[in-house]
């Protein structure tokens, strides 16, 4: 009985697996030699979204089919390692992090350069686009990708809690400190300032700083600065703020640690990112929806310098054998009439003319936007250090901020952090 | 047993001749599928991870890289600041964690061997933590956890217990999330002892009872024994996979397991120098090394497995 | 006990019904207005329905051909005592992932196989026929020799003693086996992730679109979560039957 039963449902699970594999393998030939489908990976961010919602248009106009596949920002990152690393012709249009990624897949050869498809466009304009981005995106000479989205860091804060405290806005890194122990005195449970503690994930929140301190991450000569006396007075400070002024446990804080505290209603400022601002700003998300503002980041002994940057670029897998179609949907996706709509979304562009126009900063709220305008005026190009190796320069960079945050030697710590960058430095370009 | 009057459906002559050969050999034509299949599709990743480890292979697998022996190993055996305390870790949290759930797993599994009401629903409720998706999981653990905000502190504070960084403090970090893997994973280990428990036999237990044997006693001198296999196969299996933990510590921590490295684990480091450094020629060297960790604790359970094997 | 190992899941099954902003507040956790907005948002996303759909073939092939091929290892190796047999199949379980991603990856697409299920069959099948062989191990160890060679004497043939007589013995080793093996499968997000694409991809790889560059949606993944889970517990409700009638056959009893 039961042994028969046992049999049959055995013989059946296999007819069924079998089938299953048949079926599949039909399936899966038919998708062999499609070379009008245009494949496009993309990020899991809002600028995917509005894209996603345009393609219909673009493949009307140009009878393309375009397919999209989306990832989470770490996925997509793993996803081409993987993929590329095996010279998979399955991606055409890749987007990629500009600074996180773009050295590094160029140095791979697996960008494709751009310069000949962007040269030709003149109606679509490549000298619209802003200096910085564009720059970060040229390799020896190759234009590797097109500037997608952009973001700056800016100052959040509360607008009520600073009222309270009879403060005005603070407008140096000075001023941010007195402000944030003011208001950390005045309110139980409420931290003066919250921000990225995490090694490698708070290095673009530090840049900043460091920029505002008049330090950098290479000097002129390209050796590493990260022990010059600026940068150490940078670790020091933003380390101090978020030791005396901070919450608990921030050396853990990534920015959904850090947003997640400011949101809450436990923080007074918040340094970040301006492309996270939703968060901060829906009643939906924040508890401290209608008390959020928004300022320029801070002046530093050497000016305010916030960076500026194009977190995602749009660019062509050099194994890609759809080039031409690629570029048609890159260029369509970053011409100034989209871009113009983009932003109208609230998704911030690259391209300077949009930033002009009045209607490009229609689509955020109207204190981020003149906040916007004026970072995008004084930023700088980069948050992190210009080397292929990237995720490894942000651990070593990041470290002496660590060491800032519980308190010790910072300068040992830079000293010693410097000399391990040299090390990268050195290897990087050989 | 009513299976044994059916006269045995027995070869025919026409597939007599297969049948005959199949039976004799059913030793090999049973387990060659297995063996063929998992050896097959490991030959070429792990020769490949070999071959790399020997190279300073970083960046993309296809750029031009050069053979450099045996430089990676003697880099990484020498390398004391992320690889040992990786491997301390890795061995900590693996201990700590099998440890617990083995002795977890086999009293839940003791308590619910018995036929009792709702004995169905409560061993689904026993699977909970075993099926959430270990994605959302670690997430969920990362809300819950926060020291701030999260619902844990509050439940301590409101218990008088003192405050706890959880897994935002270095030294607290990688003992949550041993508790958390306990959490997630006693529940397996609870179901592959309790399916071994219900299929035994209870003549020698209930011969022990009536010689007079306590609770215990039986317990450590008819039941263990009878339930060695099954409790090696568990533990075998657990540790295996507790070695490997990336899920949760990958979740909770992201990339370089931590500030401080706080939870890096041998597979937490071997996946950010591939991922992350794209420093593959190092990667495929912790890697192989890792691999014969796992391996070497492996012979060693067998070994005790086969000793103890009557 | 059974409240510590229930009580985050609890916590998830609340989260998913609050918005975004009663999940950070630990002062709610039990006391909010609830909201189906989130489950609307989970099953509004185009792939979601597909990805489960996908999970659920994947998972019921992979184990059905796992078993297939593993069950019968498992009892040849408990016989025969091929322990180094045994061990080698083991060894699949110990090669940790990232070893096997590119690899697999350049030959699977070498032959065409990326994006379609076999792949991620295949995969998952590793990842279970190690599982399945050594639980079924320890449980044939615990099946008496004496009962297949009664009935080979009484004329079955030594696979039929195996088909007739071992196996159904096994069978709460076999649902046991089932379960995690099919639990592995579903829950599994590397292989997917690299391996499966549109069409193919798994649950766990579509609950990452709730976090995306800018924000993360917690009610909205607590809500996946949940509906990522309910079918496991149905699965494992139906097959907790077997290990159930394991206890009541009596057939170890005389």
């Amino acid at each position: 009985m039961h042994s028969t039963r046992t049999r049959i449902s055995a013989r059946v699970a296999t007819i069924a697996a079998l089938a299953t594999v048949v079926t599949a393998c039909a399936g899966g030939a038919s998708d062999d030699g499609d070379d009008e489908v245009l494949q496009v990976t993309m990020g899991n961010h809002v600028y995917t979204d509005q894209v996603r919602a345009v393609i219909p248009v673009f493949e009307e106009e140009t009878g393309l089919t375009v397919e999209v596949t989306v990832y989470g920002e770490d996925q997509l990152s793993d996803q081409y390692n993987v993929r590329l690393n095996a010279g998979s012709d399955e991606i055409d249009v890749m987007m990629f992090r500009t600074l996180q990624e773009g050295e590094l897949f160029s140095q791979n050869g697996w960008l494709s350069d751009l310069s000949a498809y962007a040269e030709e466009a003149e109606e679509w304009d490549l000298s619209d686009f802003q200096e910085g981005p564009l720059e970060a995106l040229t390799v020896d000479g190759s234009l590797v990708g097109i500037p997608a989205v952009t973001e700056r860091e800016v100052l959040y804060y509360r607008t009520d809690l600073l009222a309270a405290a009879g403060l005005g806005v603070p407008e140096t890194l000075e001023e941010l400190e007195a402000a944030a122990a003011a208001i950390q005195d005045g309110n139980t449970d409420v931290a003066g300032f919250v921000g990225r503690g995490a090694t490698a994930q708070a290095v673009p929140t530090f840049a900043s700083y460091l920029y505002g301190f008049g330090g950098d991450w290479t000097d002129d000569d390209g050796a590493a600065a990260i022990d010059s006396p600026e940068a150490v007075d940078a670790y020091e400070y933003y380390g101090g703020l978020l030791r005396d002024y901070g919450p608990e446990g921030a050396t853990s804080f990534g920015w959904t640690e850090a947003m997640a505290v400011f949101s809450q209603g436990g923080a007074g400022f918040y340094t970040e990112a301006d492309s996270l601002y939703l968060n901060a700003t829906d009643p939906a998300k924040s508890a401290v929806a209608d008390d959020v503002g928004f300022a320029v980041f801070p002046a530093g002994p050497a000016g305010a310098k916030p960076f500026n940057i194009p977190s995602y670029a749009l660019g062509i897998s050099e194994y890609s054998t759809n080039k031409d179609a690629a570029w048609r949907f890159i260029e369509y996706m970053t011409g100034a009439d989209q871009v113009l709509e983009f932003q109208q979304a609230g998704v911030p562009g690259a391209r300077d003319s949009v930033w002009d126009d009045p209607e490009g900063l229609s689509g955020f709220p109207e204190d981020l936007s003149a906040v916007i305008a004026e970072s995008v005026r004084i930023g700088v190009g980069y948050d992190r250090p210009r080397v292929a190796r990237v995720g490894e320069a942000r651990d070593i960079v990041g470290q002496p901020l660590v060491v800032a945050i519980q308190g010790g030697d910072v300068a040992d710590a830079a000293d010693a952090a410097s000399e391990a960058f040299q090390v990268l430095l050195d290897d990087d370009r050989g | 047993m009513t299976t044994t009057a059916r006269a045995a459906s027995g070869p025919t002559n026409a597939a007599g001749g297969v049948s005959r050969w199949a039976n004799r050999h059913r030793k090999w034509v049973f387990s060659l599928p297995a063996m063929v299949f998992v050896t097959g599709l490991i030959v070429f990743p792990l020769a490949y991870t070999v071959v790399l480890s020997l190279t300073d292979a970083r960046g993309s697998i296809r750029a031009p890289f050069d053979f450099v022996g045996v430089a990676n190993y003697a880099d990484v055996l020498t390398d004391t600041t992320r690889f040992w305390p990786a491997v301390a870790r890795t061995a900590g949290f693996t201990v700590a964690a099998v440890a617990l759930e083995m002795t977890l797993g086999f009293t839940i599994a003791l308590l619910l061997r018995r036929p009792f009401r709702a004995q169905g629903l409560v061993r689904v409720v026993i699977l909970l933590p075993l099926v959430a998706t270990p994605v959302a999981v670690g997430m969920m653990w990362l809300l819950i956890l926060e020291p701030n905000i999260g619902a844990a502190n509050q439940i301590l504070q409101m218990l008088g217990l003192p405050r706890s960084g959880f897994v935002t403090d270095a030294a607290t970090a990688l003992p949550t999330l041993v508790l958390v893997d306990v959490w997630q994973w006693t529940p397996m280990v609870a179901l592959i002892l309790l399916a071994g428990l219900t299929s035994l036999s209870d003549e020698a237990e209930e011969a022990a009872r009536v010689d007079g044997a306590g609770y215990w006693a039986r317990l450590r001198l008819v039941t263990v024994p009878m339930m060695m296999p099954t409790i090696l196969a568990a533990l075998l299996l657990r540790s295996i996979d507790a070695l490997k933990t990336f899920d949760i510590l990958y979740a909770v921590k992201g990339r370089g397991g931590g500030s401080f490295h706080e939870v890096e684990t041998l597979n937490i480091y071997a996946y950010g120098l591939n991922f992350d450094y794209n420093d593959y020629g190092r990667a495929s060297t912790v890697l192989v090394l890792f691999f014969l960790m796992i391996v070497g604790a492996m012979l060693l359970i067998l070994l005790r497995r086969g000793r103890g094997h009557a | 006990m059974l409240g510590a190992l229930a009580a985050p899941l609890l916590w998830m099954a609340t989260a998913s019904l609050k918005t975004n902003i009663d999940v950070y507040d630990a002062d709610r956790i039990l006391v909010f207005t609830p909201t189906l907005q989130n489950y609307v948002t989970v099953f509004a996303q185009q792939d979601f329905l597909p990805a489960l759909l996908n999970s659920a073939w994947v998972g019921v092939a992979s184990t059905a051909l796992s078993l297939l091929i593993a069950v019968p290892a498992a009892y040849s190796m408990s016989r025969f005592a091929m322990r180094r047999s045994a061990a080698v199949v083991l060894l699949g379980r110990m090669v940790p992932a990232v070893t096997l991603l590119v690899p697999w990856y350049y030959v699977f697409s070498q032959l065409g196989l990326v994006g379609g299920y076999e792949a991620l069959v295949l995969a998952h099948m590793f990842v279970s026929v190690p599982l399945i062989l050594y639980i079924m191990l320890s449980f044939f160890d615990g099946v008496p020799l004496e009962l297949e060679e009664a009935a080979q004497v009484d004329g079955l043939t030594a696979i039929g003693a195996f088909a007739r007589i071992a196996v159904p013995l096994a069978r709460s080793g076999m649902a046991t086996a089932s379960i995690l093996a099919f639990i592995f499968s579903w829950n599994n997000f590397m292989f997917a992730l690299v391996l499966s694409d549109n069409d193919t991809r798994t649950l766990p790889v579509s609950l990452f679109n709730f976090i995306s560059y800018a924000s993360i949606d917690w009610g909205a993944l607590m809500a996946a979560s949940v509906a990522v889970t309910v079918p496991i517990m149905v699965f494992a409700l139906f097959t907790q039957k077997h290990i159930v009638a394991g206890l009541t056959s009596g057939a170890t009893k005389g």
